[in-house]
């Protein structure tokens, strides 16, 4: 069987310094160290482990194994690989063909998006913002830190931080929306990122994405993000993985301190100026369940304390009160439903419907709980 | 004993009226024990004792269950409050995308049980058949493969205790102290005895291509979660795993199989792993760009932080399990945990002074790489004391915690993830236990550098 893994773009220059590091962790090395835990300068700015005389750090490892072929599982048929190899790269690899326009993206947004990620894709409701404005203008907010109170901070969303247009159409297409995920086709896809580039206010080759620009494969290509260059290590090309090595070996780049534990400072170790600084406004205390340390007996819940409105409110309202689904009490939105009796009303509600519906709203509810929760909605919409 | 300050005790119990504990029970007895009866072995009393000693219990005279329930065993009752805990805040509207953190407050040893190792799911606790999971590999290998569950385990296993941290741990805290707690401020991680396959060991099957320089992992959950990971990383330490303490991964954490990292971010772990991809060039997976990346003062960012960086904190006492019921003179156990991804701890330091003035405290049991591992400090707890309560660690990769201000100097305070400076817990006169942190203003110069204020 021949397969087509040419997509993964070979690079011809030789990375067999940074393999034979890498490799010599698996096998005896021919220099044992003195020390019982030999360490060396890893990739990370720490230290690993290779094996020495049979030992990794304090673990003993089977070299048995060493050279020996095991030969399990099979080849994956083209059909298993395409199926899975959803992954999108920043040079266009994986990405299909298609289009779409901002305006189509908008319908979809206003029918699956809007109720989690808000108007404009303003976010909200613990989802993430999609856009806050023009992304040219608000990567420029990058340097900001609100080291004192009331400082406006960095502004980090889609087209003013991300690097990679790519990131975007593969996440949506593999991971959104997100309780019904992988089922937006090419086209939508196309549509909803040309719907966040409209909505970050960015353009493609000098032309602004506004609702008819229609966007497709060659366009996408040509993404250029206002922060391609606003990361650190640079980790693309042959020296990508030694760039990073480097980074970390210099602890300045990422805060840490280095010492010699002889060295290290036991008197004096604060600045004059530091001094204790306490929880504001009682802080963070939202936790569920509420700290204890009792041993005691759980207080039994009972069964009947279930509260249909509530459950509503946490499970149902995101979609049910925001328009994409007919609200408690929207008696013509409601009929039709009702019409097809309850038994029917419960098992959609259940198991889901096409329309878009999740199985119980994506609620954890019981059958009976989630049966009080439509009962509810039903009751004020009749 | 000293027989001086008991007899000092006795008389204060005596004192206060509404003392009636068992405590004050003690306290009393053991009093009398070296006043009128030293030498002898038991105790005199004014009162006849405990009634639980003195009365049989229900459980001391009754049938118990039978072995035939729970087959599965589960804690006591009694334990209920023991148990992960969520915040609204670090959650979306309905907790699939979110986290559940470990009382590492109650935590014993350097093994967290599999009940409660922190949860943390980008669309939701996936419940996969085994029957049906594949694990496909595929890209720069000389021979793509598909596995079964049972075909994996076939690989030699190897097992490792490691923690896992989510970068995050501590990441509401950069700009002051939130949380009055240590399980929500240090308990997004957690550690576990991890049994699974050598990454290494299957691409010597396969072979792997020298052009490969990244490995991506992805879940087969709905969020599809997918890092990349250097070959350097795959080829050292990086694991499949399946099995936690000792039995099959739990959902939470990614049954049947997750990928393992050692030391590094435990986002990188992915959970319900179906897909290893090989490639020359790095993937900018969504949790490598959007998320997952610390912004520096320079408006840099960086990305493919992997190691969690040296880290430590008290965990006894703490806001949840104070000292408001110690006495003057107590002698009492400060306990706390020590971790690096970067290597092996070599040593932690406690201060009583909030981080000015450190003396040296002891590890205690096992000491592994990139590992939970326990340390203590015994003190004389004097009543009315205000204490700071410092931990400071070092790893044998030579790195030490740093203070707040030489941390939060070079990378700022928006960074979110990888917050590692000293952790402080103050003891207030009664005994409570308060989350504060020991820091300076900082300034900006014009270049946009942060600096301590009063420090140019």
């Amino acid at each position: 069987m021949r397969f087509t893994l040419n997509k993964k773009s070979i690079v011809s220059i030789s990375v067999a310094a940074a393999l034979s590091l890498g490799f010599s962790a698996c096998m005896e090395s021919a220099t044992p160290s003195k020390s019982a835990a030999p360490t060396k300068a890893s990739i990370d700015g720490g230290v690993s482990y290779p094996v020495v005389n049979g030992k990794t750090g304090p673990y003993y490892v089977n070299t048995q194994f060493n050279g020996v072929k095991i030969n399990n599982g099979r080849v994956p048929t083209a059909d298993e690989y395409k199926e899975w190899d959803s992954d999108i790269m920043p040079d266009g690899t994986g990405l299909p063909e298609g289009e779409g326009t901002a305006e189509e993206g908008s319908d979809i947004y206003d029918e699956k998006c809007v109720m989690c990620h808000g108007d404009f894709g303003s976010g909200g409701a613990g989802y993430p913002s999609l856009a806050k404005g023009n992304a040219e203008e608000l990567q420029a907010t990058l340097t900001n830190q609100r080291i004192k109170p009331d400082e406006d901070g960095p502004v980090r969303v889609f087209g003013s931080y991300w690097p990679q247009a790519s990131t975007l159409w593969w996440y949506i297409k593999d991971a959104m929306p997100h309780p019904l995920t992988d089922s937006l086709t090419d086209d939508e896809v196309y549509s909803l990122v040309a719907f966040i580039l409209n909505a970050n206010e960015m353009s493609i080759d000098g032309e602004e994405v506004d609702d008819e620009y229609v966007l497709n494969r060659e366009k996408f290509l040509k993404i250029k993000m206002p922060n391609r260059d606003g990361f650190e290590p640079k980790i693309d090309g042959p020296n990508g993985p030694e760039n990073v090595r480097k980074y970390f070996a210099n602890p300045h780049n990422f805060g840490a301190q280095k010492v010699k534990p002889a060295e290290r400072c036991m008197t004096n170790c604060q600045e004059p100026t530091a001094k204790v600084v306490y929880i504001q406004n009682g802080g963070i205390n939202d936790f569920h369940p509420p700290l204890s340390a009792k041993r005691d007996l759980p207080v039994e819940k009972e069964a009947s304390n279930f509260d249909a409105k509530k459950a509503y409110a946490d499970n149902c309202a995101m979609c049910h009160d925001s328009g994409a689904a007919p609200a408690p009490g929207d008696k013509a939105g409601w009929a039709a439903i009702i019409a097809q009796g309850m038994e029917t009303v419960y098992k959609k509600g259940i198991e889901g419907t096409d329309a878009g519906m999740p199985p119980k709203g994506g609620s954890s509810l019981s059958d009976s709980n989630f049966k009080s929760v439509v009962d509810y909605i039903v009751n004020q919409s009749k | 004993m000293d027989i001086k300050k008991s007899q000092q005790d006795l008389d204060s119990v005596s004192n206060d009226t509404k003392s009636n504990s068992r405590r004050d029970f003690f306290r009393k007895t053991a009093a009398l024990s070296v006043t009128a009866l030293a030498g002898t072995s038991l105790m005199a009393s004014e009162e006849k004792g405990e009634s639980v000693i003195l009365e049989p219990q229900e459980w001391g005279t009754k049938w118990g269950d039978p072995v035939t329930k729970n087959l599965y065993g589960m804690p006591s009752k009694y334990e209920h409050n023991v148990t992960r805990r969520y915040t609204k805040l670090l959650a979306s509207g309905n907790y699939r995308a979110s986290i559940a953190v470990t009382p590492i407050q109650e935590s014993m040893g350097i093994i967290t049980p599999n009940g409660l190792f922190f949860s943390r799911s980008h669309g939701g606790i996936a419940h996969i058949d085994p029957n049906e999971h594949r694990l496909m590999i595929t890209g720069l290998v000389e021979k793509p493969l598909v596995l079964t569950m049972k075909q994996l385990k076939r690989y030699p296993s190897v097992t490792r205790t490691h923690f896992i941290e989510c970068p995050a741990n501590g990441g509401q805290e950069w700009r002051g102290p939130q949380y009055n707690s240590v399980q929500f401020a240090k308990g997004f991680m957690s550690c576990a005895e991890w049994t699974g396959v050598y990454i290494k060991d299957i691409l010597a099957d396969l072979g792997v291509k020298p052009e490969a320089r990244w490995m991506l992992a992805e879940g087969g959950d709905s969020s599809k979660m997918g890092r990349t990971i250097p070959m350097e990383k795959v080829l050292d330490d990086a694991m499949i795993v399946w099995g936690q303490n000792g039995e099959a991964l739990r959902p939470e954490q990614g049954y049947p199989i997750r990928l393992l990292v050692p030391g590094w971010e435990g986002n990188l772990c992915v959970k319900w792993l179906r897909r290893l991809d090989f490639a020359s060039e790095p993937w900018y997976c969504k949790e490598e760009t959007s998320k997952y990346t610390v912004l520096k003062p320079t408006g840099k960012a960086i990305e493919h932080f992997y190691a969690n960086e040296v880290n430590s904190t008290v965990t006894s006492p703490s806001p949840e399990i104070d000292w408001s019921d110690l006495e003057d003179g107590d002698i009492v156990e400060i306990e706390g945990l020590a971790w690096s991804g970067m290597g092996t701890i070599t040593g932690v330091d406690i201060s009583f002074d909030g981080g000015n003035t450190y003396k040296e405290a002891k590890l205690k049991g096992l000491v592994l790489p990139k590992c939970w591992t326990r340390w203590s400090y015994m003190h004389t707890y004097k009543k009315g004391e205000e204490l700071l309560l410092t931990s400071r660690a070092m790893d044998d990769a030579g790195y030490i915690q740093p203070t707040i201000d030489q941390e939060t100097s070079v990378v700022g305070v928006e960074a979110v993830y990888h917050r590692n400076a000293v952790e402080t817990w103050k003891v207030e006169k009664d005994g409570k236990v308060t989350h504060v942190e020991v820091r300076s203003q900082l300034e900006r110069k014009p270049n946009g550098e942060l600096y301590v204020g009063g420090k140019a």
